[in-house]
Formats: C-alpha cells, structure tokens, sequence
C-alpha cells in the first residue's frame, strides 16, 4: 500500500492506472485483458569451437520474431525516411549479403568500395563515409566495441550528437549495435535523415504493424524498437561455414596449396594469427598499428582517439578475415585494391614507427619475406574463409516484398 | 539384547539432534579458508614500467615491455606433513594479461583444509596433456592459441606473450615476441618429427603460511621480468631475434630461466568486512 501511496505521490496518472488495475470490476467487455506477449527465444546453433559469450544486451534479449523485424527493417530503404525510391538508403545498401556484408569493390555506385550518403545541398553527390567498411558478421561474439577504433562501446557514456540534430538522452548512446542505428540514420555520410522521419516513414508502411505487435507486444513504431529490431538481426548474422571451419571441424579437407597457406598463416612464416586470432573468429577485435605508415596526421577514427594512449596512434581493429575474399578493399583507408597487395604489403612493405605494435615483428626486416609460391599458398587459405552458406542464407537475405524499396543496386 | 538395542537407538538419536542443536546455535561449522592470488609484474625490483626504454637486461640488451599475456595453473599447496593439495575446483589455469586489470586477480573456489602450508608451487603454462587446443572458446583466453603446426594435439595454448622492444645491433628500436610454448623438435632438413612441452612447474620460495578457519589468505605471486633472460642462460636479442615459437632453443633457454622468474611478492590476511 505504501508503495502505491509513494506512486500516485509521484505519478498520479500512474497510480491511477495501478489502482485501476487492482480493480477486477474494471475489466471489461470494452478493455479485454490484453493478450500475453510471449515471443520465442531466439536460440543460436551450438557450433564447435565457436565463442559461448554472447554479447546482447540484457535489454533487447533475441527473439525469433525481433530478429525477423530486424531483417525487414534493415532492408527496408524507407528507414532513411524517404520514400522516393531514388532516394532510398538502407542497411543493405552498403551491407550486402553476396559480400559478407560489405559494399566490396565491384559496386556500380560506390565505386571502388568508397561509400557515401545520400545527397545534401552541401554535398549533391553525397558526402563521403569517412573510413571503409567492417565486417558485420559475428557481431554477437564481439566485446571489445565497434567500428575501426572501437569508440562505440559498453563503457561510452556519451550521449546525442548535436552535428547530427540528435538530442542527448538515451537511447541516442554510444554502446552497441543499437546505438549505431540512429548513428546511420542521421549522419551525413549515410543516410543523412533523423530519426523522426524513419519512424514515421516506417509507421507508414501497414505491414510493419504486425511485425512490431509480434516483436514488442504493440503495434507501436518507435525509434528504440526499431533500432533494437535492428540489431537482433545483425547480431543473428554469423559466419561458420567457410571451408576452413569445416576443416577444423574434420568435414573437409584443405588442397596442398591451401594447407601450405594454413601452416603459413598458423606460424611466424606468416604469422597473421596473432593479430587475426587463433580462434575460429579469425579476429583478436584488438587494435594494432600494422606498420602502414610512419607519419601519422591526427584521426578520430584510429584507436588513440578513443584511448589517449600515444601508443594507440594509427592503431585500428584487426577486422575478421572471414569472407575476405569478398570484402575489398582492405584495411580501415581501402589502400589496397586485393588480396595480392595485402600480402604484398605483409611480406614486404612494412615501415617503421615509433608507434608500431610489437607484433608487427618483422617490421625492420620490412616483413616476413615471403616466396611467390607461399604468397599464392596463403591467397589460397584465405579463400577458405569464405562462407558461401552465409552469403546465400535466405534468413539473411532481403525479403521479396521489399526488393524495390531495399535502396540496393542491382547488379 | 533388545533393551541394548533400544538403549542405543536413544542415544544415537540423542547424538544426531545434540549435533543438530550444536549446528544450529554456532552456525555451520568451518575448518576451512579460502585463497585470493593477485599477480604483479616487477623489474628491477620495482613495479615494471611499461613503454619505456629504461631496461638492461643482463646480455645488455636495452629493452622495454609493451605487455605480458600468460597463463598460470595446477596450484599446489603442501602441508607441514609433505600432503598435496591441488586447487582446481573450478578452474586448474588462470589467464593473466597486463592490459587487463580484472585477470590480475585469481579468486580460487577450493575450500581449502585450515593448517599450516610449508609451500605454494605453481605451473607456468598449461601441462600438455590438459592444454588442448580450441578448449577456451572465448577471448581472452581463446586469442593464445599456440596454432596446431606448431604444437599438435598438445599444443594448446601459449604459456606467455611477451612482447616488448629491443635495441638492435645497428642501434635501432626493434619488436621482440618473447612467446613461449610448446617446441618443435625437427630433422635435418627443418621437417617437424615431434614436439617438447616447455611447462615448468616452480615451487615459490619463502611461501609458508597458516590458514586459519574462515580466514581468507591474499597471496601475491610476482613475476620479475629480467629474469627470463638470466640465470642460467644468459639470452641475448641479437642472437634469438624477434621471434621464438619456431626456435626451441631460445624457449629451452627462457623456460630454464623461468624457474626463477616467480616469486611470492606478499601473503595476507583478507580483513574481514
């Protein structure tokens, strides 16, 4: 009782509604008791070797129907609030299934694998994304933030970005992968909208309202939902069919060739694993200067904007190489065009900084001096990675009603 | 005969529900502590000093540490009797990274006996036939991986990453992996024929201590760096280079030293809150 004295001292409109509850009489034939919510757990695959700490927020837990609203959405091109379909951005403009999720560097419109946003009188032609893309599979497995340098993360208590006219209140934070929805929507490198033009863009569309009910217990469209709908789906995106995963898990077998790139990139000939991970992941999600440079300008993108550390300068994630056969151009800059020059760049063209991650060991010799035969046996593993069971997932793939409002290109 | 009988099941009753009583009035009853292990890193004596070029080794190598990954496991107490006690209730390895503060702590779940202890050992690494590659799905601990070439079934994972610089012979600040890990043993030719555990396990000096019950003990294990590169072996970065893992000579060397690179840096008695 005293709680309820406390509420309706506090929330008077609350209380009364807490009162009316406690009232059997004012159920009635008009006010239904509403239907039980009970959407069903999403549950992911139990896979050999892969992580078993998933990274969801204790908010935004995964269901079947949440992650289906998710896909929807993030295929939806009206989320950047436009409905002229000239116009239309979506997730999956840029995060395309046939590319791990990336743009790759066939794209009609990004060319070279360079995106940008939609246009603005400023920037007619789009203002362009300032880094290249990440991978966006394996989301849920990561613990160590997001984008290049890892600004978006758990311990980020920002809030808002006046630049992008978002105000500084929750849930417009900086924390995970909900936090990089509104961060989408409003900037103008992407889709260059706000976020009260998705949700009224979305809320137009009848066929969501469905979904939402499904998902949140209402048919309400609000941001948080979108944006927690959003990334249930992107956290469902996981990588664990490539041919090298299957050989670890003794249902295939690697070529000569391709082992010999296995030996090579599991040792110091090549080392790539310390910084790409022994683990199935083929990232650490650590932060390295790989020795691409030896002057650096000021960047907020690289890991020493968000650190401070001086050691920290021209430092950024050490990205997934699964699919990477698919996700060119490589490193946070796009420098190199393939996976020729990657290996290239590794074997001999590495330059000394002070800044340089001791990881990076051969650095002095340039490299690991690798031969052309083992440069062609380790391009040979790193094809292994790619996962053709992800890239033509139907749970993953753009649902048929939204094919012309999905913003992609065809091509 | 049954009136003995009778006698006795009244006074095994009378028995349980005394003890019942006892229990009830006192609680339940402790013969045993706990173990908290923190772990620092030294050199020279002092807590390291990370990024900084301010170190001589005894080869005469300047060098500096960027950070140190590794992993502790198989405690062992032996009691006043020479009796072993393994803790491994939950968790026989422990993952220590110096970027990581919460790995400096090592709460360990044993209830452990309440006595007098005569000596703390320790492994460094992970013994082979328990360090079995891909049996820690999650980072950290997943990312030591020592890779299936260079370790096989019982590679596991690395003991330690040390990484850190050094300077060179032509006066240039060069990268140096001091990893160490299982070893290679190969043929003429350089062809892998086998494989060497490196793990050594390291009885503490000076680790005596008495546990009393409910009292938990905070023991510092210490690791002082220049160490690994002296007594016996005396290692030089000019000779073993950037990188070890494929070069078992150098981790011999490292591992020998290793015996004396651990030390108990204090023991004390948790205060009771």
């Amino acid at each position: 009782m005293e709680r309820i004295i406390f509420i309706l001292k506090i929330f008077p409109l609350a209380g009364l509604l807490v009162l009316a509850s406690c009232n059997p009489q004012s159920v009635n034939e008009e006010n239904p008791e509403p239907e039980p919510f009970s959407p069903t757990p999403y549950e992911f695959p139990d896979i050999p070797y892969f992580p078993k700490n998933f990274n969801i927020p204790d908010d935004n837990p995964m269901t079947v129907e949440g992650v289906e609203l998710g896909r929807y959405l993030f295929y939806d091109g009206r989320i950047s609030g436009n409905t002229d379909k000239d116009m239309l951005m979506s997730c999956s403009t840029c995060h395309i299934q046939a590319h791990g999720f990336e743009v790759g560097i066939n794209h009609p419109k990004f060319k070279g694998g360079k995106t940008f946003g939609l246009p603005t009188p400023e920037y007619p032609e789009g203002k362009p994304t300032p880094n290249f893309m990440m991978p966006l599979v394996n989301t849920v497995y990561n613990h160590n933030g997001y984008l290049w340098n890892g600004f978006v993360n758990e311990s980020n208590d920002a809030l808002g970005n006046p630049h992008y006219g978002v105000p500084a209140r929750e849930p417009y934070n900086y924390k995970n992968i909900e936090s990089l929805v509104w961060m989408a929507i409003t900037a103008p490198h992407e889709m260059n909208s706000t976020v009260d033009r998705a949700v009224a863009a979305i809320a137009a569309v009848p066929m969501y309202r469905e979904k939402f009910k499904a998902a949140f217990g209402t048919e309400e469209v609000t941001f948080e939902r979108i944006s927690k709908a959003i990334a249930q789906f992107v956290r469902s995106i996981i990588s664990y069919n490539s041919k090298f995963h299957k050989y670890l898990r003794h249902e295939a077998q690697l070529t000569e060739q391709e082992q010999r790139g296995y030996d090579l990139f599991f040792s110091e000939d090549a080392d790539c694993f310390h910084c790409h991970g022994g683990s199935v992941l083929m990232t650490t999600n650590e932060f390295f200067n790989n020795a691409k440079d030896s002057v650096f300008d000021p960047d907020e993108h690289d890991r020493h904007w968000v650190t401070g550390d001086p050691m920290d300068i021209g430092a950024y994630r050490a990205p997934s190489l699964l699919n990477i056969e698919l996700t060119a151009p490589y490193m946070h800059d796009g420098r190199f065009k393939n996976l020729d020059e990657v290996i290239d760049f590794y074997s001999g063209g590495l330059v000394y900084s002070d800044y340089v991650h001791p990881l990076m060991k051969n650095v002095r010799q340039k490299g690991v001096q690798l031969s052309d035969e083992d440069k062609m046996a380790l391009k040979s593993f790193l094809f292994t990675l790619t996962d053709y069971e992800l890239i033509n997932d139907p749970a993953y793939s753009c649902p048929p009603e939204l094919k012309e409002w999905s913003g992609q290109v065809n091509y | 005969m049954k009136k003995l009988s009778f006698i006795g099941m009244i006074a095994g009753l009378m028995v349980f529900f005394g003890s019942c009583d006892k229990n009830n009035e006192k609680g339940e009853e402790s013969t045993s502590g706990k173990v908290i292990i923190q772990f620092e890193h030294y050199a020279d004596g002092a807590p390291l000093v990370y990024d900084s070029m301010m170190y001589v080794n005894e080869a005469g190598n300047h060098y500096e540490v960027t950070e140190i990954q590794w992993f502790i496991s198989d405690i062992v107490l032996k009691n006043k009797d020479g009796d072993t006690l393994l803790l491994d209730k939950d968790d026989f390895a422990h993952y220590v990274d110096t970027n990581l503060p919460d790995t400096w702590v090592w709460e360990i779940q044993d209830d452990i006996p309440a006595t007098e202890y005569q000596s703390i050992s320790m492994t460094f690494g992970i013994k082979g036939e328990k360090n079995k590659p891909y049996m820690f799905t999650d980072p950290p601990e997943s990312d030591m991986l020592w890779p299936y070439p260079l370790g096989g079934d019982e590679g596991g994972y690395h003991y330690m990453k040390l990484n850190g610089f050094w300077v060179n012979t032509n006066n240039e600040r060069q990268p140096f992996n001091f990893h160490l890990g299982v070893g290679q043993e190969r043929d003429g030719e350089g062809n892998i024929i086998g494989f060497i555990q490196n793990w050594f396990e390291s009885e503490l000096p000076s680790s005596a201590f008495t546990l009393s019950d409910s009292e938990t003990k905070v023991i510092t294990i210490r690791m002082d760096v220049e160490n690994w590169w002296k007594d016996p072996n005396t290692y030089d970065h000019n000779i073993h280079g950037s990188k070890v893992m494929q070069n078992q000579e150098a981790m011999r060397m490292g591992c020998e030293n290793g015996r004396n690179v651990f030390s108990i840096g204090s023991i004390t008695t948790k205060p009771v809150p």
